[in-house]
């Protein structure tokens, strides 16, 4: 089932496209990557534990320099992954995504927010496994990892597209909040928000795949 | 065009008035006299000539940006509706209101709608089922375009009554995003109100016309999926009563705490991915 398709940019048999759906995905992309870069970081409050005090806590310029530059590399990955039309490319910007998104994090110099990044990072080394053997499955058992072939082709097995999904939730790290929820000692907007556009969208990228091959 | 914007307006009121009288509906279960029925639309017009700022510890740009992008995802849903486009997008939608609800917390600085905004990337555990409720409508019917899906019903039956778990899974997204709700921790009282706690004035009011609009897109898509195509009078009622079956619960129903929100929606999910499978292998054999 493959969505109508609005555009195709065509590399020998790797077809990129952009449906109606892979679209809105695309705009919102777009839309956060020009957030990323027009915001200033928010100055986060925190209230000092056992008083009525409070502080305002600013994001050092270094800081939210290095910051930006990650989050909008991780906006330009995630609309790469949403516009490619080939699996294993699909499978390399997930990789690079999860690597950004610790980026993001890890730039922060705060024993808990170091720790929450340790975590993550450990969730997506370990997510990339399921990851690339998912799109090693597809290629070899059908021969291509160009999507648009395989929704004409078919017989993806049903093992290689739940380890992709696998591999997903563990390059987009946003559910691992749950578990991990240090990351909201550092600022959040705009630069920690792009974890989450991009933890999404890489989501609803795979869903849609998933559903076409 | 006209037509369009013309069913624009009358969402966003009929969205308020549904919030009314989910309000209502509880005050009344709980004993109370509670607000008229147009106390959301009040509320709102009144918000909107109230004097606005931005607090200065927000992200400025983010804190405007992200209400301005909630009005725009859930016009853009009610047009794919409105045209019986695809229920896959619908779904995305619904997906990227995670990220306003998230981004709303995050850009003001303030730690009560920061925790509010981490609640909602928790409360995720509810996407998953939907998820299976789009893969479970496609196995039945082979098409996601909501026209396809009612076009299917018409020939047949309605889906409520052969996918029940799936229209139970939208029914608990519908109810997980109410005001009030079982599983409304993004905006628990112990945040004040959550997520949104920072925007007032006029940008409490533009995010009350997006969620109005979401909750009377969320409904329509359910009715349009599960029963079907009605008269639009039939439709209305039956919206009126898919919300009052909504306040019923959460008018009986205390808040869950974060830990047991995200244990029943997964549990659920758990439950509606067997389903699925069984949907799945059934269809196939």
């Amino acid at each position: 089932m493959m969505e109508s398709i609005l555009v195709t940019i065509p590399f020998g048999d790797m077809i990129h496209y952009l449906s109606g759906y892979t679209g809105v995905l695309f705009g919102f992309a777009a839309v956060f990557v020009l957030l990323a870069v027009i915001s200033l970081p928010e100055k986060p409050v925190e209230i000092v534990f056992g008083t009525d005090g409070y502080s305002l806590k600013e994001t050092p310029v270094d800081l939210a320099k290095f910051q930006r530059f990650m989050a909008i590399a991780c906006g330009i990955a995630t609309i790469g992954a949403i516009v490619t039309g080939d699996i294993f490319n699909f499978t390399l910007f997930a990789a690079f995504i999860g690597v950004l998104n610790i980026g993001i994090v890890a730039a922060v110099k705060n024993k808990h927010v170091l720790s929450a990044a340790f975590s993550y990072g450990l969730v997506v080394m370990m997510g990339t496994v399921p990851l690339f053997a998912g799109a090693a499955i597809i290629a070899a058992t059908t021969g291509t990892l160009s999507i648009w072939e395989l929704a004409a082709a078919g017989g993806v097995p049903v093992i290689a597209k739940l380890l992709l999904l696998i591999g997903v939730l563990g390059e987009g790290m946003a559910p691992f909040y749950i578990g991990k929820a240090e990351i909201t000692r550092a600022s959040g907007a705009p630069y920690i928000l792009m974890i989450h556009v991009s933890s999404l969208l890489l989501f609803l990228r795979v869903v849609e795949i998933l559903l076409t091959v | 065009m006209i037509e369009f914007l013309l069913l624009l307006i009358f969402a966003v009121f009929f969205g308020l008035l549904l919030h009314g009288i989910h309000r209502k509906v509880i005050a009344r279960i709980q004993k109370r006299p509670g607000p008229p029925f147009w106390q959301e639309i009040l509320h709102t017009l009144k918000f909107s000539f109230k004097q606005t700022w931005i607090p200065r510890t927000a992200s400025q740009v983010m804190y405007v940006a992200i209400v301005l992008i909630a009005i725009g995802i859930w016009t853009a849903a009610l047009y794919v509706f409105c045209i019986g486009g695809s229920l896959l997008l619908i779904f995305a939608f619904y997906m990227l209101h995670k990220i306003v609800e998230h981004g709303t917390g995050l850009s003001s600085g303030s730690p009560y709608t920061k925790f509010g905004a981490i609640r909602s990337v928790m409360s995720a555990a509810a996407e998953l089922p939907l998820l299976v409720t789009v893969s479970v409508v496609y196995l039945f019917t082979g098409t996601l375009s909501i026209s396809g899906i009612a076009g299917w019903e018409a020939a047949n039956v309605p889906l409520i009554g052969i996918a029940l778990p799936a229209a139970v899974s939208l029914y608990l997204i519908i109810l997980s995003k109410a005001h009030y709700g079982p599983f409304s921790v993004i905006e628990a009282k112990e945040l004040v109100s959550g997520y949104w706690t920072e925007h007032f004035g006029g940008w409490r009011a533009l995010l009350n016309i997006a969620l109005s609009l979401k909750t009377f897109v969320l409904i329509s898509v359910f009715i349009v999926v599960f029963i079907g195509v009605l008269p639009w009078w039939l439709f209305l009622i039956v919206m009126i009563l898919v919300m009052v079956s909504v306040s019923f619960i959460c008018a009986t129903t205390p808040m869950l705490t974060p830990y047991n929100t995200v244990l029943i929606q997964t549990i659920w999910t758990g439950v509606v991915c067997l389903y699925g499978v069984i949907v799945w292998v059934v269809m196939i054999s």
